[in-house]
């Protein structure tokens, strides 16, 4: 029997699959007839496990054991801002495993996070396997746009886990698009306004007949239909707080009533005006008795608590029309996807901003699905006419001297694409280099995606300026990306495809293929109890569900941890087989000025310069190279090396006034062969990237006959 | 597309500036760029070969990667105009996007100039340099540095042209 293959989209507060044939295509309801089936795991006491809205209906029998919203957590480092942000809000326990990993922890049972995402993959496998009479093991995923690498190998692992062949990673956003271009024959500019459960993307495509080309996308992946909730559940506690002094959030239960109350009034508030929240019982006092929340929310009441919210979208759609180079009125139509964009609010919002009515024959939930759906016929079929020209949504860059980055492949091109910068030691005679790997838009390393890393060792040492490294990074129609180092000078290579550094590995993967944690989702699909979201009343639970206890283990107070931890990270210098105290493992751009501008390493301040430029006119060697209050646009003295390059600078074009006082920008090699860089004093890698957290401040101003920095050094 | 062309352009992949590969004039239009660009990805999008065998999957990575960088080098007007200095200079068929936002700057730092003589007569090298007239396009870079005698541009330019010229 044919294997066929679905689209499915993993969201972070509900699933969707479906299967297009013969390019008609359905979207395959569970066996309660739903179309969409929550992204909620619960495990059972006999370590079963069910998965969607029955698993739903146990987030407040069952808090403890019931897992939802984990897209939000898969393919992070665990110090991250979102896992601190999960750990505030979630009742079950997220704990830290191996290499800075995600965990959680239920019944004395650690899940990673792709084992949660298999959970409910296979399910949804299920699902469309039970409708379609035959196996549906191969399908085309799909993710947020603004998904980091890391993010989209976990989700590629959490298909493996369910023993499902993933086709094609595919951006939510461009999913939607096929789905409502495709076969259509359009010529049109669209933009996708896509606000999910956890995360918001905007892209911009333009559909030519049967091409879809992505000409921008962006994102913010702290942003979503969670966050309304949050909002109202604020609401609830504060007022409960106000009124009766006792904080619900320190209570898992009440929290869950709390969160089901709010998910519920929200969407409500799709159709009404106006809704009660009753909540019975939310918590027993201390004198014993229960207490009760009731309470009218408006719509306009409702809107008012997403202001700024919506207003960090439409920040977002600012970047991605401007890099796409429209203008909303330009736009032929808005695709409105994901279930939040029902409510009136946003839509309202959506219509002001594009100044345009949004497109309404799309329906938001399903519309992700069916795009996947189209793409993987289109993918499994032998003659394919409609393709996707897609780009990349994260900047590649590579971690520099001092603690910052260097772009290699901006956001916003396209892709499959290979890059190549040439780079040079840091210092004389230094025998191998880190070469790191970061997604994000930022210069500062700290506030990038680390992606991976390897060391590059054996090429033929010497002078720091003499030193030829090509890196290139190649992103594949995968969005994969692999970085090969290369000695320009022998040739000699090392390669690697970035391993996932938050995620599995391949012994982890095969612990994890052992267990089969899939192979125990039930699913036999039994009637559910299904708590029936009836819009006026939000909450409605049964008695029983009461818990006798009020106060359960705080799930909140967990301790921040520290902002440096990427610096654990690093290799521990012991542990190298090079001696990286002195051979420090840093790259820089040759010429890079960035690495003046910032950094702990102490340059001597009246280190001589030598001009080596082979310019017919000296020009006086003299660089301001000045640090604008925004990191990222930086000016950025950039040199590439070789014969067939020539030094040069970059800069954004507001600093070219820089230059025309004379300036020169160009200065870049000069400047670290003329400069004595000490590193004598550095104990370790971290010294170097540790730069930015020790000090932002610590600049490096450079007027051409003072090279100092501040006195923090190295 | 037929196998025996696909090797052959990847084989030449390195010799054929982004114009030939995506069969452009010079002066064509934003929208004949993005055609181009479409109907290129056609026969050379790794999604429309996914059933070739593995040797060929891999030549048409090589050439889809290519056509993805001639796309965005030309798309966009700074780029593009420093990916034709470039050709005019003979110095290459490849420009990497770094490198072509590197000398854009540098380009719009000429174009804006300090000295409006040392714009006219850079000006004047560009044409002489587009004639391949060295010894004039030398002279009139001299001038232009004397009036900016820090531009690096006029310099590079300058050097350039007299490599040439010898």
């Amino acid at each position: 029997m044919a294997n066929i293959a679905v689209g499915i989209d993993l969201g972070t507060s509900n699933s969707c699959v479906a299967v297009s044939q013969r390019g008609r295509v359905d979207v395959l309801p569970n066996a309660f007839g739903e179309s969409t089936t929550a992204s909620v795991v619960n495990i059972g006491e006999d370590g079963s496990i069910t998965v969607g809205n029955a698993a739903k209906a146990n987030i407040i029998h069952d808090p403890l054991n019931t897992i939802y919203s984990s897209k939000r957590l898969i393919g992070r480092y665990f110090f991250s801002d979102e896992v601190k942000k999960a750990q505030a809000v979630c009742s079950y326990e997220i704990v830290e495993g191996e290499g800075k990993s995600v965990r959680i922890k239920v019944r004395d049972e650690v899940f990673s996070l792709p084992e949660v995402g298999a959970m409910i993959l296979r399910e949804l496998k299920s699902i469309a396997e039970s409708r379609l009479g035959q196996p549906a093991a191969r399908a085309v995923l799909t993710v947020p746009a603004y998904f980091n690498d890391n993010q989209r190998q976990a989700t590629k692992d959490a298909a493996r886990i369910a023993g499902m062949e993933v086709l094609r990673i595919l951006n939510e956003p461009t999913a939607a698009a096929l789905a409502y271009g495709f076969g259509r024959g359009l010529n049109q500019r669209v933009a996708v306004y896509d606000l999910g459960g956890g995360t918001f993307d905007i892209s911009v495509l333009e559909i030519g007949e049967d091409v879809f080309e992505v000409l921008a996308t962006a994102g913010d992946t702290f942003l979503g239909g969670d966050d309304f909730d949050d909002r109202v559940i604020d609401l609830l506690a504060d007022e409960f707080m106000q009124r009766e002094g006792i904080n619900l959030r320190n209570d898992a239960f009440a929290l869950e009533k709390l969160k089901v109350a709010a998910e519920d009034a929200k969407k409500a508030l799709s159709l009404e005006d106006e809704v009660d929240i009753r909540i019975p019982d939310v918590i027993v006092g201390p004198d014993g008795n229960p207490r009760s929340i009731e309470r009218k929310l408006a719509a306009q009441e409702f809107g008012s608590l997403l202001t700024d919210l919506l207003q960090r979208s439409f920040k977002v759609c600012d970047e991605a029309l401007q890099q796409a180079g429209v203008v909303a009125r330009d736009l032929d139509g808005v695709i409105l996807v994901g279930g939040p964009t029902r409510l009136p609010v946003i839509r309202q919002a959506v219509r002001e901003y594009f100044q345009q009515e949004p497109l309404a024959d799309v329906d938001p939930d399903e519309v992700v699905a069916m795009g996947a759906a189209i793409h993987a016929e289109s993918l499994s079929s032998e003659d394919t006419e409609s393709f996707l020209l897609d780009v990349t949504p994260l900047s590649l860059q590579i971690g520099v001297a001092g603690g910052l980055t260097e772009p290699v492949i901006e956001r916003n091109t396209p892709v499959p694409i290979e890059q190549t910068r040439a780079f040079t030691t840091f210092k004389d005679h230094q025998e191998s280099v880190a070469i790191r790997v970061y997604q994000g838009e930022s210069r500062e390393i700290a506030e990038n995606e680390l992606l991976g890393q390897f060391e590059f060792g054996g090429f033929q040492t010497g002078r720091r300026d003499e030193v030829e490294i090509d890196v290139t990074f190649a992103i594949d129609t995968d969005g994969i990306v692999s970085v090969t180092a290369k000695d320009r000078r022998t040739g000699q290579e090392a390669s690697t495809r970035i391993t996932l550094s938050s995620g599995l590995s391949d012994s982890e993967m095969s612990d994890i293929l052992e267990r089969g944690v899939a192979d125990r989702v039930d699913t036999t699909h039994r009637p559910a109890p299904v708590v029936e979201a009836d819009p006026p009343v939000a909450v409605e639970p049964t008695p029983t569900a009461d818990p006798p206890v009020a106060v359960v283990a705080s799930t909140a107070a967990v301790e921040a941890p520290e902002l440096d931890e990427l610096d654990d990270l690093l290799p521990d210098p012991d542990l190298e087989m090079v001696p990286l105290s002195d051979d420090d493992l840093e790259l820089e751009a040759p010429g890079d000025s960035s690495f003046f501008e910032k950094g702990e390493v102490e340059l001597t301040a009246a280190a001589p310069i030598e001009t080596v430029i082979p310019a017919p006119l000296e020009a006086p060697v003299a660089a301001t190279v000045e640090e604008p209050g925004d990191a990222s646009q930086a000016t950025t003295a950039v040199a590439f090396i070789g014969a067939d390059t020539a030094p040069e600078a970059v800069g954004p074009a507001g600093d070219v006034a820089s230059e025309d006082d004379g300036i020169d920008l160009l200065l870049d090699e000069d400047m670290i062969a003329g400069a004595e860089l000490d590193f004598d004093d550095l104990e370790s890698v971290e010294d170097l990237t540790g730069a930015s957290d020790e000090d932002p401040e610590a600049l490096f101003e450079l007027d051409g006959r003072e090279l100092s920095d501040d006195d923090g050094g190295a | 597309m037929e196998p025996t062309e696909i090797k052959a352009l990847a084989r030449i992949i390195g010799e054929i500036d982004y114009y030939q590969l995506l069969h452009l004039d010079r002066g064509a239009g934003s929208g004949d760029v993005r055609k181009a660009y479409h109907a290129t990805s056609r026969s050379f999008h790794p999604d429309a070969n996914r059933h070739l065998e593995p040797d060929l999957r891999q030549a048409v990575e090589v050439i889809a990667m290519r056509v993805s960088e001639a796309y965005a080098v030309l798309r966009n007007p700074r780029r593009r105009q420093a990916y034709d200095l470039r050709l005019q200079q003979g110095s290459g068929v490849r420009i990497q996007l770094a490198e072509a936002e590197a000398l854009a700057d540098r380009e719009s730092v000429a174009e804006q100039g300090r000295t409006p003589q040392g714009r006219q007569f850079y000006r004047l090298a560009e044409r002489d340099l587009r004639r391949e007239d060295w010894g004039s396009a030398v002279r009139n870079l001299q001038t232009a540095l004397t009036f900016e005698p820090d531009n690096r541009l006029f310099a590079d330019q300058l050097a350039i042209a007299r490599e040439k010229l010898r």
